[in-house]
Parts: structure tokens; sequence; C-alpha cells
């Protein structure tokens, strides 16, 4: 006899929010069950995975890492273009590290300059821009570059309470979305939804940044957490959750030890390049399951096997 | 019977009671007229003309002669004498959109004859009383000892049996007996053991018998002074306490000295460990309590000889320091306090300066984090009593909570922080002349219209002003639901302070402090903590009996934080639910009230103990849920805009406007 597998009626749904403008935009969010339910609902728009560049070159990734992009690291334009050309993303997450005030504090216009020259360099695809989640410099970085790139729908964050009033103007003057961020909490990402709701955020340019702890560095808390935002926005109709989430895991999965530490250091530890491979894709994983919309990720090979992972979890049924 | 006041060009007509001003009248009718004194007279800037009827003329100095004489006055002064018209003038209004919608007042502080519609079924019945004898005196036929002869004229005269007698009051009976012509009037008091006979007075003294009852909170101490002989809260005719009319009670509170050695009961305790500490916090706690007798006996114009009685109720911690016994162990697990009942102690054994007959009873108590300050609390709105599903809040440093009727109470405490009785606001206060009460502030200027207990010139802000302050700034949309200040406002009452941004309610030149008085982003931070954590409180202890706030038939607040709570204000900001006004009750100091119960009758001393035993605590830190709720109601007025669906229409409203 056939067992009928009960199912679940979901009340709300996550809206879909389109990020970028022309025919390589990007339209994430829109499903109406728990993550790849598909039996129980839609997911119209699969997963999408960002692929992270830095604004400078970076001085503490490990071999592995750096040697897929060796030839185009020391410039980000052209470091972006190979992501789009030779690894086929579909999005790209700029991590502003250099502006960071305690690091290399690179001023605004300059770092604006470098976003427009990304901008050129991938040819209309979708472009996540990051902050440092420095209050002051942030407000002076991001509040540029949405000047300067008015009406690119570029992805802006991390907006956080302390910061939102002077960055979610610029995003709202000069027409991009919103990532909005709290620290893994249901309620403070709600209360930073309402405040940009209020502060005049249109509902289609908002996204949840509910915040990443990498494996064993705290993604059991993401997970539950973005499985509670889910829920909230799917039975309860919270409709100030309903938003898409977004990841900023490579950085995350890349700074830890785990990551790091080379075969002279800890031989029991195995293949280096392999591990971190795999760290970042259990990662991504994971993220998928909780919920996630938009994968900030690093390494082309685990990018590989989270794209095959989405299209066979989309596949199925 | 009032006057009907109507306020133009707004056309808003009210009722105004025959001893209230018109700037009164204009604060309850949500018709804004610029007002910054606190209702002191002394700013001249809520200048009125009256078009029609007439009112009383009180000096006015900051008017011209011919002002007065073509009717114009100062409204915080102003009563109307006869149905009025007034004008506002352009200074004082600037278009019909300055009227905001009519607050209704929360009901009022409980005056002392209330109490017998609150608690029932008990009668006027002292623990401590006086009896008048006028015994026969010795003589040769009649010569049993002096203490027989009371004895037989208690019996005789009153029916009274085997009476005890404390050691002092025999030591100084012969004489007395002699000088008074054997006329004499004896202090009782019912023990455990039957009748004690504790003091004897010259003369008829039955009706000077008067209690104080006190109220060790953690941040501020209040005391009372009772008549006995009546029943009665002292009343102080002619006598104007506060600098209101309406507040008559001889009341006098003062912060606990203790704050200055921490100021949660952790830090207290901490400190009572160290060498010396807990001698010392005994020390300036007993040395305020004498203060605040003092004080109360010199108001009342009572001697302080006829004190026969005093009743303290305070949490566990306040009560065990002020006892010098040691509290380490409330903080330690698994947090046990020495003793929920205490026998009463001599006033004098306690530093207490009264008679050496008077005795202290203490309010027994539930758990270390529940005090007989809350068992006074129920004991006193009657809780106990009845069937109605009762929520009994104590806003307080501690905020403590009981749910529950005549069957079954459950209680919770959540630490609030002292921000309601005015403690870690910048120009915070307690609820005492010259503290900024009420609040209204322009949509459309910004500006505020304010006024104070006493209708001083300002000095701070109390906990009820802070409640209408900041409801009022988030319903003007000066700050968002986070408590944050809107940067882009055009007005000079919002700006970057020393500590970051703040909003001025009275400039340096208004005021009695000769420095702007200002609320600040961190002022406004911890009133949003203090409000969450008792909103979360009430939320998890609900939830623990499968409720909502909608399954109660009443709510009960309680707290020292001013006269009355603005029950709109308060849903504002989301320290109350938004359930219907007519499920909420305000009592002020709870604890006073039960108190003073104590003091009245001794059949509730019984009922005290019961309603301690009966009461199930339960620790909030033991439900992770509790810090979800806590996040939750960090926002104003909470999260969960769907629990305050009327209050979110007003703010709403209040925006598109």
């Amino acid at each position: 006899m056939a067992v009928e597998i009960p199912k679940r009626m979901y009340k709300g749904n996550i809206r879909p929010i389109t990020l970028g403008v022309g025919d390589k935009a990007v339209t994430v969010g829109g499903e109406t069950s728990l993550p790849f339910y598909l039996f129980e609902g839609e997911r119209p728009n699969p997963p999408r995975i960002a692929m992270e560049i830095w604004d400078m070159e970076p001085e503490d990734w490990p071999e592995h890492a750096l040697e897929p992009f060796k030839d185009v690291i020391h410039d980000p334009a052209l470091w972006a273009k190979k992501c789009v050309e030779d690894y086929g993303a579909e999005m790209i997450c700029m991590q502003m590290i250099g502006t960071d005030p305690n690091d290399k504090d690179i001023p605004a216009d300059q770092a604006a300059d470098t976003v427009l020259k990304v901008l050129d360099a991938i040819d209309g695809t979708p472009l996540i821009i990051w902050g440092t989640a420095s209050h002051e410099k942030d407000t002076e970085v991001l509040k540029l570059i949405c000047e300067k790139t008015h009406g690119k729908n570029l992805s802006i964050g991390p907006v956080e309470e302390g910061d939102h009033k002077a960055i979610g103007g610029s995003i709202i003057a000069y027409e991009h979305t919103c990532v909005s961020s709290s620290p893994i909490d249901i309620n403070l990402a709600k209360q930073m939804n309402i405040l940009l709701g209020t502060l005049g955020v249109s509902d289609e340019k908002i996204l949840i940044d509910p915040t990443t702890g990498g494996l064993g560095y705290g993604i059991e808390y993401s997970y539950s957490v973005m499985e509670r935002l889910m829920l909230a926005a799917l039975t309860q109709e919270d409709e100030r959750l309903q938003f898409p989430m977004i990841n900023n895991m490579a950085k995350e999965v890349w700074k830890s030890k785990e990551a790091k530490i080379t075969p002279e250091e800890d031989p029991l530890m195995g293949d280096p390049k392999k591990r971190a491979i795999t760290i970042e894709c259990v990662t991504a994983l994971l993220l998928l399951l909780g919920g996630s919309d938009i994968l900030v990720m690093r390494h082309p090979e685990s990018i590989k096997y989270i794209r095959e992972i989405i299209s066979d979890f989309m596949a199925a049924n | 019977m009032g006057y009907k006041v109507r306020f133009e060009p707004a056309g808003r007509e009210m009722e105004l009671a025959p001893d209230e001003t018109i700037l009164q009248g204009a604060m309850s009718a949500g018709v804004h007229i610029n007002a910054s004194c606190g209702g002191s007279g002394t700013c001249g800037k809520c200048k009125v003309k009256i078009i029609k009827g007439e009112t009383t003329v009180p000096p006015m100095p900051m008017l011209q002669a011919w002002e007065v004489k073509e009717g114009y006055r100062l409204a915080c002064m102003t009563k109307p004498l006869t149905d009025i018209v007034v004008e506002i003038p352009v200074e004082s209004q600037i278009d019909s959109s300055v009227l905001r919608r009519e607050r209704a007042g929360f009901a009022k502080v409980l005056s002392p004859q209330d109490i017998h519609q609150l608690v029932g079924g008990w009668t006027i019945d002292p623990t401590v009383f006086k009896r008048y004898l006028e015994l026969p005196p010795a003589t040769k036929e009649d010569n049993m000892s002096d203490l027989a002869r009371i004895y037989r004229a208690l019996k005789q005269e009153y029916g009274f049996d085997r009476v005890s007698t404390d050691f002092r009051a025999i030591k100084k009976m012969s004489k007395l007996l002699r000088d008074a012509d054997w006329k004499v009037t004896v202090t009782m008091v019912l023990t455990r053991r039957g009748h004690k006979l504790v003091n004897i007075e010259p003369g008829d003294t039955v009706e000077k018998n008067y209690s104080i009852v006190v109220d060790i909170g953690t941040t501020t101490v209040f005391g009372q002074l009772l008549n006995l002989h009546e029943c009665q809260v002292f009343g102080c005719p002619g006598f104007d306490v506060d600098g209101a009319e309406r507040y008559t009670l001889a009341v006098a509170s003062d912060y606990n000295p203790q704050i200055s050695y921490g100021e949660d009961v952790i830090s207290r305790i901490v400190y009572a460990l160290k060498p010396g500490g807990l001698e010392r916090l005994q020390e300036v706690v007993v040395r305020s309590i004498n203060k605040i007798i003092t004080e109360l006996l010199k108001m009342a114009n009572v001697e302080r000889k006829y004190v026969s009685h005093m009743v303290i109720a305070g949490n566990t911690t306040m009560t065990q320091l002020f006892l010098g016994m040691n509290p380490r162990y409330i903080r330690e697990d698994p947090y046990v306090p020495t003793a929920n009942f205490l026998p009463p102690v001599r006033a004098i054994h306690a530093g207490i300066e009264l008679g050496d007959h008077v005795h202290i009873y203490m309010f027994p108590m539930v758990a270390s984090y529940l005090g007989g300050d809350i068992v006074s609390g129920v004991l006193g709105s009657g809780i106990f009593q009845r069937d109605d599903l009762t929520l009994y809040m104590d806003i307080g440093t501690n905020g403590e909570i009981v749910l529950g009727n005549k069957d079954w109470m459950m209680s919770a405490s959540c630490s609030a922080g002292p921000a309601f009785e005015g403690g870690g606001i910048k120009f915070g206060m307690r609820a005492t002349r010259g503290a900024i009460e009420q609040v209204r502030i322009s949509p459309d200027t910004y500006e505020p219209m304010i006024m104070t207990i006493g209708r001083a010139r300002a000095k701070g802000i109390c906990g009820s002003g802070l409640i209408y302050m900041v409801a009022e700034l988030l319903e003007t949309g000066i700050i968002d639901q986070s408590g944050k200040f809107m940067h882009t406002l055009s007005t000079n009452r919002v700006r970057k302070g020393e500590d970051g941004y703040e909003y001025v309610l009275s400039w340096a030149g208004e005021n009695a402090i000769g420095q702007d008085i200002t609320l600040t982003e961190i002022d406004i931070d911890n009133l949003i903590r203090a409000k969450g954590a008792i909103y979360a409180g009430c939320k998890v202890l609900l939830n623990q009996a499968d409720m909502t706030f909608n399954d109660l038939d009443r709510l009960i607040v309680a707290g020292g934080f001013g006269h009355y709570i603005d029950l709109e204000a308060a849903k504002i900001i989301g320290l109350l639910p938004d359930i219907p006004e007519e499920k909420f009750m305000f009592v002020g100091n709870g604890s006073l009230l039960g108190a003073r119960l104590l003091s009245f009758s001794k059949d509730l001393l019984k009922e005290a103990e019961r309603i301690a035993n009966m009461m199930t605590n339960i620790e909030l830190s033991n439900f992770p849920s509790f810090m979800d709720e806590y996040v939750a109601a960090m926002f104003l007025p909470h999260t969960d805009e769907t629990a305050f669906p009327n209050i979110m229409k007003i703010i709403k409203a209040e925006k598109a406007a």
C-alpha cells in the first residue's frame, strides 16, 4: 500500500528580490516552503552563489586558496572578470576589506573607483558590496559607492542598526538593495527590517544577513536562527521576515585555523586543499539546508560541488 | 461638577474639575500649548486669552497689565470659575494639526478609603492597640500588686484574660500609676501566645496611637504614618506636603543610601560580604529610615512616643540587610534566604529610633528573589480573595510579577534596573516636587509642554515623566522604534550632546537646576531594557500557565515611579500590554498598601502568611525563552507588532498625519 506523505501548507512565502539590472540580473527568493521541501511548495529561484573578491590583495590566504587566482589577485577588476569568465560566476561579492580603518584604511573615493572598475569588468553581473562593519567608515565608503553606481541595483551591506539611517538613505536614493544585518537573533533581524521599512527602504529591496558562523565556529547558531526565520516567514506570515537570506560565509570558513594549517604544522590533518574545500562545502550545504538564498563562496572547486548539489536538490521531485 | 472649557481655534471641548488649571485641561484634551517651566508660572509661554467666561486671576508677573486686562492668562496658573472659551494665541500653537488625541488618564492612585474595595472581609482590629484604664487606688483592703490591679481591670473592663507584660513596662509602672492618679493607658499587642502589655502611659492617650509603615526598595525607601486609632493614613490638613494640593498623605521617601555601594541586590550582597560591609549597609539604611520617620512625624505633628507599631516590607535582600543578617546564600546556588518568616523585632534592636516597646513586623517572604514587598502587594491588592485571573506587576528595580487568583498564584522576578525610579537616567529623579511627570510634544514644532509635580520649576524627570516622554518622542517621530533619534529634524531640541543624541526638555534658563534638562539616547536605552525585562517576565510567566495577556481579567500595576502613570503612554512604549483599559488598575506603592492593611488588621497577618505559602515562584533565568522574549521586547512597542494592534494603529496614524 502506498504511503501518503502528509503535506504542510504554508501561509506565507519569501519575497522574490531581483538583484542587479539588465539581462544578467538575478532573482532570488520566492520560495513557498521550507528549504528544498519541493513536495510541499515551490522554489521558483534556486539558491545562488556569489563569488568572493577582495578590494586588495589578500595577505593571509593559504596557498591553495590563492592558487586559482594567482594571475589576477593583484587587481580586483581582473579577479572579478576571471570569476565571471572562467568560473561562470552569476554574482560577485566584493569585500571591502582594504577600507578597514584598523587595517589599510583605503579612502572612500579610492574604494569607489575600484568598485567602478570591477563593475566595468564584469559586464552586468550583479555585484554585492560588503563593508567592514565599522559604522563610521562604512557610512563613508558605502554612501559614496551608492552614489557613484546610481541605478545599478548593487546589494549593499552590512547595514546594521548603528548605521542604517545613513547608509539606508543612500541605498534608497541611488536605487540599490539593502543587506539588513543583525547578530544571530530573530528578533533583532525583524527589528532591523522594521527600522528599514520606517526609513523608506522598499520591501523589494531587502536581503537578510542573519550573520554567518563557519563550520566549527558557531554554524549551529546561524543554522537555528535561519530555520526560525524561515518558519516565522512561512508559518507565522511574519511579513517583516519574508526576505531572502544571504550568507557571507567564505571569509568565516577560510579564516579558521583548520582551513589554513599546513601538513608540516600538523601531518595528521591530511591534505590541506581537500580539507579546506570540504569545510567550505559542508558549511555551504548546512546554510542551504537552513534556507540560504545567496552563498558567498571562495574556492572554484567548492563552488562546483555546491552547484551540483543545488541542481540535484532542485531536480528532486 | 466641573466647568466646560472650549479651546479655540482647535474647537475642542472638555470638562475641567474646578481645581484644575487650563494647562492641565489642555494636556488631557490633547491641545498643545507651549509650556516649559512645568506649570510654575515662570516661563510665560503658556499665555492664552480668555474670550468668554470667568477665571481666577493669579499673580502673573510675566504678563503686562494691559494683557491681563484684555483677558490674557497663563494657562498653568489659571482656573475657570465658569464655563469658558480659551483662545490659544499664535505663539502657542501652529495650526489645527497640533491637536492631539485625547488621552485617557489612568486609574487614580488608590486613596486609603479604596482599601475596602480591594480587600474585603476584614475588620479593623489592629495588632497593636491602646486601652484606657481608671484603676481604683491601692488600699489596705484592696492591696493586690500594681500589675495584678491592671490585669484585673483589663479583664473586668475589656475581657482580656491571661495577659503577659513586658518587663520594661513593669519597671516604670509603680511611680507612673501614682503620678497619673491611677488613670493610665496601656498599649497591648496580640502575640501568638495571647495579649501582651508592652507600654503604659499616663492619662488617656488611646487616640494617639500611630503606626509607621516602610517599604525598603532597592532604589527608594518609602514611609507612611498611619493613625491606628482611626485606621487611616494620616492626613495633614492644610499641610502642603509635596507642593501639590492633591497629595496630602503623610508620605516621605528617599533614595536608599545603599545605592552608593551597588545599584542592584547582587552588588549589595557582594559588598555586604566585605569586612564591615554588612554593618555599613545596615547602618546607612537604618539612618535613612530614621530620617524618614522624623520627617513623617514632623509633617503630621505627631510625637515620637505615640508611635507604637511598625511594619516593614522589602525584598528579601533588603530585609536581611536591614536586620544585619548575612545575605550571602541568597546569591549562591541553590539561592535560599535565611528565613521566610521572621519574628517581630524590637525597633531599638534594629537601631530604629522609636520607643523601646515598639516592635517591627516584617512581611513574610517567598524566596530569595521574591520578598515581603510583593507579598504585601498581593495582600493589599486583594488578589488572594478573588476569582478573577489577575496579573500583578510591581514595577521597580526588581520587576516582580504575580499571576493568579484566590486558588493559585505564580510569581517571578526580573531585574529591570532603576530607570523607573529615575536611576541610570541622566536627569532622572524620584517622583517629588519639581519632577517632570507629564509631557506633550508638538508634532510640528517639536516644542514640549511639560508639567511637574508640585507645578514647580523642573529639576529632572521621574519615572512617569519618562514613560510619557518616550511615548511622545516615538509618536511624534523624533525617535524610531529602536529608541534612536532621527537626525534630520528641523528643531534645536534634538542635538548631539556629550552622551550622544538627546532631546532638550527644558532650557537652562527655564528650570531650577540652571542647566539644560535633556533625555539622552542612553536614557531611552535604559528605559527600553527595563520595560523589556518586565514585559518579557510577564510573558514567560503567562506562558508557564499556558495563558496570554488576553486571558487576564485584571492587571494591577504597582510602582513608586510617580503619582500616576499614563496608561496609553505605558502601552505605547510596550511596558504594559495592549489590552482594554478597564482591566487596568494602578495602586501606587503596592508594598505600602499591604503594610497599611497589616497595621490595621491582625487577621491579615495570617493571610499574609498564607499568601507567602501559596505562591509558586519560577526562576526566569531557568527559562531559555526569557532571553528570547527579552530581545523581542526591546523595541517600541515590541518586535511583535501583532501583540500591540491598537497601539500600532495609533503610531501609524500619527505618522501619517
